[in-house]
């Protein structure tokens, strides 16, 4: 999909800067750190809409926006993720859970906020990209630069792991 | 019996081609677990979709606050005006939905009500089925 450039630094901050965010927000849970992502994806747009060549826009944007995110968490390294576990079938290893599973509580925010923030960061972020931003699975592999099958996998993996969390 | 747990996910993103759909519930109709699993992940997802939209805090980008004010003033008729403009083609859709998909209005609306209440920018076009585009070609 080609999509048309922005023309300006102003106009991405103006059309993007809320979805920037929000998605900040979510990764990272904290006002203040969303708003330093906020300003340091914007200088690197600024930077780099200079030598931006025409394509998916929207790829090049949240690549620059995930990038900046993990070099924020590198540098600080203040939360340590979890590494990324091993696929295990939870159903081999308990019973189904019953249908009737009480699911109204999950409807606060707070309690979802803090799973996504449990979830190890690859995880996290394919979920946000999808749940929160919206992006399809091909524009969340550009994004991440993995094969279209790893996300499909880390959102599967991350919707598990917040289920494990919310019930 | 091998579960298909990530075309569960993927299905509820409309990310499956038919013969995966076609896969996955010939699956679904015999196996009570993975049922079970579609309506958790169902609502795991719709969960986190409906985490509120954050305002951005005035000052941070001053290019974008120039926007806060028509978009509060607009707000809902441009919520209400695109909640009206997906309740429709939703419910074209589900009519000329192939009833094996088995989907209800409701799930559909849950499903992709959430991205467009996030964004009213976020147009009816990436609702709009396939089935339903190719009676609109």
């Amino acid at each position: 999909m080609t999509e048309s450039v922005p023309l300006t630094w102003e106009e991405v901050a103006r059309v993007y800067g809320r979805k920037i965010y929000n998605f900040a927000y979510r990764l990272t849970g904290n006002g203040d750190d969303a708003a330093d992502l906020v300003q340091e994806v914007l200088l690197r747009v600024r930077k780099g809409l200079a030598s931006y060549q025409p394509g998916s826009f929207e790829g090049w944007l949240w690549r620059i926006t995930r990038n900046a995110f993990l070099d924020d968490v590198r540098r600080r390294n203040r939360r340590p993720t979890a590494p990324i576990p091993e696929e295990v079938d939870r159903w081999e290893l308990a019973s189904a859970p019953s249908a009737d599973v009480e699911y109204s509580r999950i409807s606060l925010g707070d309690d979802v906020q803090k799973a996504l923030l449990e979830l190890p960061v690859e995880f996290r972020e394919a979920v946000v990209l999808c749940d929160i931003v919206g992006l399809s699975y091909d524009e969340i592999a550009r994004a991440v630069a993995v094969p279209v099958g790893t996300v499909r996998s880390r959102i599967h993996r991350g919707r598990r792991l917040l289920r494990e969390s919310l019930t | 019996m091998t579960h298909p747990g990530e075309l569960i996910s993927a299905y509820l993103d409309g990310e499956l081609s038919r013969s995966e759909i076609d896969q996955l519930f010939g699956h679904l109709a015999g196996c009570g677990r993975c049922a079970v699993e579609m309506q958790e992940l169902q609502a795991v997802r719709s969960a986190v979709r409906s985490l509120p939209l954050l305002e951005l805090p005035l000052g941070l980008v001053p290019e974008a606050d120039a926007e806060v004010v028509p978009l509060h003033r607009n707000r809902g008729f441009l919520v209400g005006a695109a909640a009206a403009i997906v309740a429709v083609v939703i419910a074209v859709a589900a009519m000329v939905t192939p009833s094996t998909a088995a989907i209800s209005v409701e799930e559909l609306n849950s499903r992709y009500g959430a991205r467009a209440s996030l964004d009213p920018a976020f147009g009816p076009a990436k609702v709009i089925l396939p089935q339903l585009m190719d009676t609109l070609e």
